[in-house]
């Protein structure tokens, strides 16, 4: 049996204090090491949420989770940067690339925030701007390329840290077909190769039946958890 | 230290908003520089115009025209005190100048020529004539001798306490940059001063000293009081007799403190807003970087590091142009004498160097804080 990534057992989340707004009831499922997984549901039905909760980027009104056997709900905002640090990749819609710096020195970020020596880093990021056929393109600033390389340094920035596990939410949405398929393509390249298992959340669910296997999402709720095309209806 | 190397990324990124900043700080403590060394030399100037020729502390016989035995004991006993730099025994009397119609009285100070030297510089200040005070001389003041048209080498009448009169003759003028000196001094040979007042070869009038720190008068007068050799002598000094300078250097003081520090919290409010802003326009990017596991202690440090820098820079270059400031005032008044010279005092450019760096990092504290306490989310959420 794989190795439990993430175990999210009844986690909910609730905004507001006055007025509140149930975003995620009690979900729980679990995501196996090397899993590539999707969470699909409409605008607004509490995906973008779930993926924030499970990157540790926001914390659960009520449930668990646990991260590669670390209990996240427990640990204070230090030790769950340090769980990001080393276990999450993230890539979003928005590519949110460092304008300060080159694409280079965007991929090693997270290596550097980790403190690791350059001499291991640069070969490393490296190779992921390889990966990525982003060779030829260090040395230039990150403002300077189109939306696809853009989000190409994105992943290439996420995988970095070698992250058991990558998030990525609407990782194609401002990609035209072309470039929203070289990145799914890829998504499937790193997770064979790397073994990195991926959560993508979309609302395009041509997207999700790319992927082994789709959480569906609505009005906050978990309605599907489908595994190689075969429905399991919950509840 | 990816926060250092972050800080100077940032701040390469908004060239403009750091220079200006830098260009506030060092505004603020180029002014500071420029005004603690103006008012600091001008006291010294005033000071030394008020009292630095004249003797600043005087031992004197406890009655009025009793005179003071100049024995090697008191002579010990003055010399004894570190603070003390000269100790000159005098002989002082009033006469008048008599020309046809005219009086005007004068005070005649009798003593060795090099020792007055050593308080009143006479030498140094001479405008004509030669610095001799022979038997029968007698050193006058520019403006005496202008008002009444002696040149060295004229000889002049004057009344002695005794009512006789006694005719010097002019071996030099001084200037002592001070119309009431100059016009109202005059300096004679000591043992014709003796000869005058009746005294024997050790009794004078008075005892006159300088001390080192001209603010140390008063300790050294109380030291001296206690000393057996000095009994039944009295000691004045001359913060006793000045006390309006000193009260107008004290209001000075104040006054240039009050500059001073406002200067430095409009320069603090200015960085700090300045670096709010700054914290505002990266808060995409610190909240990114939170994502990817950055500490919040280790984001905090990247604005502490913006101000450091910016601090270090900035009072650099506001110390240089301080210095600059100074070495114009210098250069403009070089052939002034309504000017005085500015010496910058490298403890108080240190010291306002350090503050201005103090100021800088201190003003970073509010954004470094709000950094600090940026939560990942709000950035991810807002796009």
């Amino acid at each position: 049996m794989a190795e439990v990534l993430v175990h999210a057992e009844e986690i909910g989340k609730t905004y507001g204090t006055v007025v509140k707004t149930v975003a995620l009831h009690e979900v729980s499922f679990e995501i196996e090491a090397g899993e590539f997984a999707s969470v699909i549901g409409q605008s607004g039905s509490g995906k973008s949420t779930l993926l924030n909760l499970i990157g540790l980027l926001d914390t659960p009104t009520t449930g668990r989770i646990v991260l590669n056997g670390h209990d996240a709900t427990a640990a204070n905002r230090k030790q769950r940067a340090a769980l990001r640090n080393d276990f999450v990749g993230f890539v979003f819609q928005f590519h949110y690339l460092l304008p300060e710096f080159s694409v280079l020195e965007n991929v090693l970020m997270p290596g550097r925030i980790a403190g690791e020596a350059p001499s291991v880093l640069v070969p490393r990021a490296e190779e992921n701007l390889a990966l990525l056929g982003l060779e030829g393109l260090e040395k230039k600033n990150a403002n300077d390329l189109s939306g696809g390389q853009k989000q190409r340094v994105a992943i290439a920035r996420a995988l970095m840290n070698r992250p058991a596990l990558v998030l990525a939410d609407e990782p194609t949405g401002n990609l035209d077909t072309g470039n929203s398929r070289a990145v799914y393509k890829l998504f499937r390249e790193i997770n064979e190769e790397l073994g990195t298992a991926f959560i993508v959340v979309t609302h395009d669910r041509s997207v999700a039946q790319q992927t082994d296997r789709i959480l569906e999402i609505s009005d906050g709720a978990l309605v599907q958890d489908v595994r190689n095309e075969y429905a399991m209806p919950r509840g | 230290m990816l926060s250092l190397r972050i800080a100077v990324r940032f701040l390469r990124k908004s060239p403009w908003q750091s220079i200006l900043i830098a260009a506030g700080i060092a505004v603020g403590i180029g002014v500071q520089v420029f005004l603690g060394s103006l008012i600091t030399s001008l006291q010294a100037s005033l000071v030394d115009q008020t009292i630095g020729n004249s003797p600043q502390l005087i031992v004197q016989a406890q009655q009025d025209g009793q005179p003071v035995s100049f024995t090697p004991q008191l002579e010990h006993a003055m010399k004894a005190q570190s603070e003390i730099t000269t100790v000159v025994p005098t002989r002082t009397y009033s006469g008048i100048f008599r020309s046809g119609a005219k009086n005007a009285p004068l005070q005649f100070t009798g003593g060795a020529l090099d020792k007055l030297d050593t308080i009143y510089d006479i030498s140094g200040r001479l405008v004509a004539g030669k610095a001799s005070l022979a038997a029968g001389e007698v050193i006058v003041g520019k403006d005496f001798a202008d008002t009444y048209g002696l040149k060295p080498g004229a000889a002049a009448t004057f009344v002695l306490p005794s009512g006789k009169p006694a005719t010097l003759t002019v071996s030099g003028v001084f200037d002592f940059g001070s119309a009431a000196a100059n016009s109202a001094t005059a300096f004679v040979n000591g043992d014709q001063a003796a000869t005058v007042l009746g005294l024997q070869g050790d009794q004078y009038t008075a005892v006159d000293a300088q001390v080192k720190d001209v603010f140390s008068s008063k300790q050294v007068a109380s030291a001296l009081r206690t000393e057996p050799a000095l009994n039944g002598l009295k000691v004045t000094e001359w913060q006793a007799q000045n006390s309006d300078l000193l009260s107008a250097l004290k209001s000075q003081s104040s006054s240039s403190y009050m500059i001073q520090f406002f200067v430095l919290v409009a320069v603090a409010l200015g960085i700090a807003s300045t670096l709010a802003i700054s914290a505002v326009q990266k808060t995409r990017q610190i909240g990114i970087l939170k994502a990817m596991g950055m500490k919040d202690r280790q984001s905090g440090r990247i604005f502490l590091w913006q101000a450091l820098i910016l601090g270090v820079s900035g009072a650099a270059v506001g110390v240089a142009a301080g210095l600059g400031l100074i070495a114009l005032f210098t250069f403009l008044g070089r052939n002034s004498t309504s000017l005085f010279p500015i010496t910058p005092q490298v403890g108080f450019v240190v010291i306002s160097f350090v503050v201005g760096v103090l100021v800088a990092v201190g003003s970073s504290l509010i954004p470094s804080r709000r950094t600090k306490k940026l939560d990942p989310i709000e950035v991810i959420q807002g796009g």
